[in-house]
């Protein structure tokens, strides 16, 4: 039987999943050229590529979503004619998609069979079939007949793992599965993966994430320009020989602007920002130039924190000041008549304005500044959107298309644009600034908000991910289930970051910060 | 080596993949549009001066009362399902009001109308109320306090003032003038004002206008009072022609205006539309109907038609909408 087959050995004589020449066109464009590549049984390939490399539309091929132009996909040696989604699913390939699939109002055993071919109606009984499913990926404590929107983001994305795990598939493809979790539900993500491997499937695993590359997969295709660049076992790489097959240079690692002088002006100041049952007395003073960053895995109340100053949590309390002024918590429009501009981590819901032009999302916030008596401005008009266009490093030519035909990457650009450049903005505040973009969009983004310090700016971040914390921010704040854990300036050490984001203060009496703040209560 | 053969500069990608898929689409529209003219052009009396001047005519009346109804889908609102109801309440207070004079009367009229209709918008905008259930709510609330100061009758002009309204000047219909003014100064409102450019950005992602700290009830109420104020056009123009105005002056508008500005492939999920869609979604909906008159068909089959149409239009502008996203 497969059930034996391990990954140590992937290289079989005939491969589960044979990909032969796959190419692909959209118009002029050929968003993949002679893509090949092979998965053995029992094997966890990752597929990893810059932004636009061609990854995304394999992953359509594979999936059934897009005809290939030329070029065969063999699974099981045979040849798959895999016209639709549904095709696919029935030959078992099943896919889980970059984005969130699953309806919130459905219940969670409800969602766990969505869009399963198999049963001709939505079973409503908890099976102890989906309860094993969600069980294998860490969600022990989710009930099946709760409702799917109670749960939290990354509890929703395993929910889609454990679905995709249900179908029985031969060819399991996770796209970005782990984008929107935090490191601990990404090492259910990872045990559950690895079991779907040691079942005998073939798992295709595209990410940005290189550290999980390298560590959970065992051979990593790497694509650049719509072409397969190498496929090496992943023993051969490195985070940096990674990144340098994926960009064809090698990696630079952003100059870090040290920011020693601690006398400068407040800009933003919080005191006592509760949100009930989410962050307990949270306290930070910003200083103009500094990028300071809540890092939090996800309910730690990082999120809430970014939030409640932005004034979208209508239950937090805080006072809150922006250059010695009161703001009223509560209101967003309170907040960016303050000068608080704020990013959302889901830019599709919370921030764009995904049908319209680049241009008119660039310029949304600041329509007073490019008319005059209400009426649109066409010089202005142009010469922000210029400026700001030059200042995001935006393709020019693309400001007149929508913002729903841009990668993640360069939508993130303009969202954080969007918020750049205007003089009555006095703090940024980013909630994952980087959440879905790939490497080289993660770069860009981090220089303009390092450049948006050193034009005066103070920046406040939320992030889960340590290399960021450490790239970027001057001043780290550590949550932990809703409480400051420990404020770090310099740069501290990723381990302590880590320990303090996944178990908080511990037993150690040492944090007495710690035991103050949650004194108080 | 051979400066011939060097690689072309990079495509204008995607313009080529975004335009051809709609090209089928719009070869429905065109093709739709000339069957219409078709059958127009095949039916006795069709081209006729006059018949042509029935239909703009009729065209205009929904047409102004459309344009409202335009500014609130874009927004993002929905519909208003109290426009019958307005109309026929401000078409009693115009005929009240005319012993004041033409244009108090007028005045009155429009600003009455604008606040109806504004007041529930600001409701809409500010505590995010769901617009259909507010507008059939308010329609009754209307109807019954105007049937309850009007005593259930109609109400006859206090001065003639008001058949100023009913003046053809070059032989064309007063009210067709006003919509195509109206119709041609929205549309650059929308296209070329802040206000317009907010109420598509509002209409099309709500959630993000507010984070973005743009000003959503602001632009939905205001959206909402120029609505009104276009609905009260529609009604004094109305009770002008009929001379006399009662609760069921407002007839079958409501349905009739979202005809139109659906017809005219204004989405009703909001972000998108124009004024001038609607103007052609207005003539579109008026010549079917004229035709259908002229061939003797009962009012039942041109009610079903209309119905036709617009459920045509919706498909239609689904599946181009789709395309242009896949």
């Amino acid at each position: 039987m497969q059930q034996r087959l391990t990954s140590s050995s992937p290289r079989t004589s005939e491969p589960l999943v044979r990909v032969d020449g796959l190419a692909k066109s959209y118009g002029s464009t050929r968003a993949v050229r002679a893509a090949s590549f092979s998965i053995a049984a029992g094997e966890i390939h990752a597929l990893c590529g810059h932004n636009g490399a061609g990854k995304s539309t394999v992953v359509k091929m594979l999936s059934g979503q897009e005809t290939p132009d030329e070029g065969a996909i063999h699974l099981g040696g045979e040849a798959l004619d895999l016209r639709t989604r549904q095709v696919a699913q029935r030959h078992g390939v099943a896919l889980v998609d970059q984005e969130l699939s699953v309806v919130p109002s459905l219940t969670v055993a409800e969602n766990l069979v969505l869009g399963d071919g198999r049963t001709p109606w939505v079973n409503r009984r908890a099976s102890p079939r989906s309860r094993a499913l969600l069980d294998s990926v860490g969600l022990e404590h989710v009930g099946l007949d709760q409702p799917l929107g109670s749960l939290g983001i990354g509890e929703r994305q395993l929910i889609e793992v454990a679905r995709a795990l249900g179908q029985d598939a031969r060819l399991v493809i996770l796209d970005e599965p782990t984008a929107t979790l935090s490191d601990v539900e990404s090492e259910y993500v990872y045990a559950s993966v690895r079991k779907v491997a040691a079942a005998g499937c073939a798992v295709l695993f595209v990410s940005h994430r290189l550290g999980e590359v390298l560590t959970l997969c065992d051979r990593v295709t790497v694509m650049r320009d719509g072409q397969v660049v190498a496929t090496s076992t992943s023993g051969e790489l490195t985070i940096d020989s990674l990144i340098e097959q994926m960009l064809g240079e090698a990696p630079h690692h952003p100059q870090k602007v040290t920011a020693a002088e601690v006398d400068r002006d407040v800009v933003l100041s919080v005191e006592g920002l509760t949100v009930p049952g989410r962050v307990q007395d949270f306290a930070l003073s910003l200083q103009a130039g500094r990028v300071y960053a809540v890092a939090g895995q996800l309910g730690s109340g990082a999120s809430d924190v970014l939030r409640a100053i932005a004034g979208l949590v209508p239950e937090a309390t805080a006072s809150v000041t922006v250059d010695g002024a009161r703001v009223a918590v509560g209101r967003p429009i309170a907040a960016v008549r303050a000068g608080i501009a704020f990013v959302s981590n889901d830019r599709k819901s919370e921030g764009l304005f995904l049908d319209k032009p680049v241009s008119w999302n660039l310029l949304a916030t600041r329509l007073p500044d490019v008319t005059r008596l209400g009426v649109v401005s066409r010089r202005r008009w142009t010469a922000r959107l210029s400026a700001l266009v030059e200042l995001c490093g935006l393709d020019r030519g693309r400001v007149g298309q929508s913002v729903g035909a841009l990668s993640g990457g360069n939508q993130q650009k303009v969202f954080v644009g969007r918020c750049l450049g205007r003089d009555d903005v006095r703090v940024l505040l980013l909630d994952e600034p980087t959440r879905g973009v790939d490497v080289g969009g993660r770069a860009a983004i981090h220089t303009l908000l390092r450049d948006a310090a050193g034009a005066g700016l103070a920046v406040l971040f939320s992030s889960t991910e340590l290399e960021e914390l450490l790239d970027l921010a001057d001043v780290v704040v550590t949550m932990h289930k809703g409480v400051v854990v420990q404020r770090h300036e310099g740069e501290p050490a990723s381990a302590v970051l880590l320990r303090e984001m996944t178990h908080g203060a511990g037993d150690s009496a040492a944090h007495g910060a710690v035991v103050a703040a949650g004194g108080d209560r | 080596m051979n400066a011939l053969s060097a690689p072309a500069a990079p495509p204008r990608q995607r313009d080529g993949l975004r335009h051809r898929p709609r090209l089928a689409v719009d070869a429905v529209v065109v093709a739709g549009v000339l069957a219409v003219v078709a059958v127009g052009l095949s039916t006795d009396r069709f081209v006729t001066v006059a018949n042509a001047k029935a239909i703009i005519t009729s065209a205009s009346l929904v047409g102004i009362a459309a344009l409202g109804l335009t500014l609130i889908m874009i927004g993002g609102s929905a519909v208003s399902l109290a426009i019958s109801q307005s109309v026929a309440a401000i078409g009693m207070i115009f005929l009240s009001a005319q012993s004041l004079g033409l244009i108090p009367a007028l005045v009155i009229a429009v600003v009455v109308g604008a606040l109806i209709t504004g007041l529930q918008g600001a409701v809409v905008g500010y505590a995010a109320a769901n617009p259909v259930v507010l507008t059939i709510a308010a329609s009754f609330a209307i109807a019954g306090l105007a049937t309850g100061i009007s005593g259930g009758v109609s109400v006859a002009p206090s001065g003639l003032g008001y058949d100023h309204l009913n003046a053809t000047p070059g032989g064309v219909a007063l009210s067709v003038y006003v919509l195509l003014v109206l119709a041609l100064s929205l549309e650059w409102v929308l296209r070329r004002t802040a206000f317009g450019r907010s109420l598509y950005m509002v209409g099309e992602n709500r959630v993000a206008a507010r984070a973005a700290g743009m000003p959503v009830g602001r632009t939905t109420t205001v959206a909402w009072l120029a609505a009104g104020a276009l609905f009260a056009v529609t009604a004094v123009f109305t009770a002008a022609f009929n001379t006399s105005a009662n609760v069921n002056l407002g007839g079958t508008l409501t349905f009739d205006a979202i005809a139109a500005v659906l017809a005219g492939g204004t989405p009703i999920s909001g972000g998108r539309g124009s004024a001038l869609r609607t103007l052609a979604g207005a003539l579109l909906v008026s010549a079917v109907s004229d035709i259908l008159l002229l061939r003797g068909y009962s009012t039942g089959v041109q009610v079903m038609v209309k119905g036709l149409i617009v459920l045509a239009v919706v498909v239609l502008v689904h599946l181009r909408t789709r395309e242009s996203h896949a």
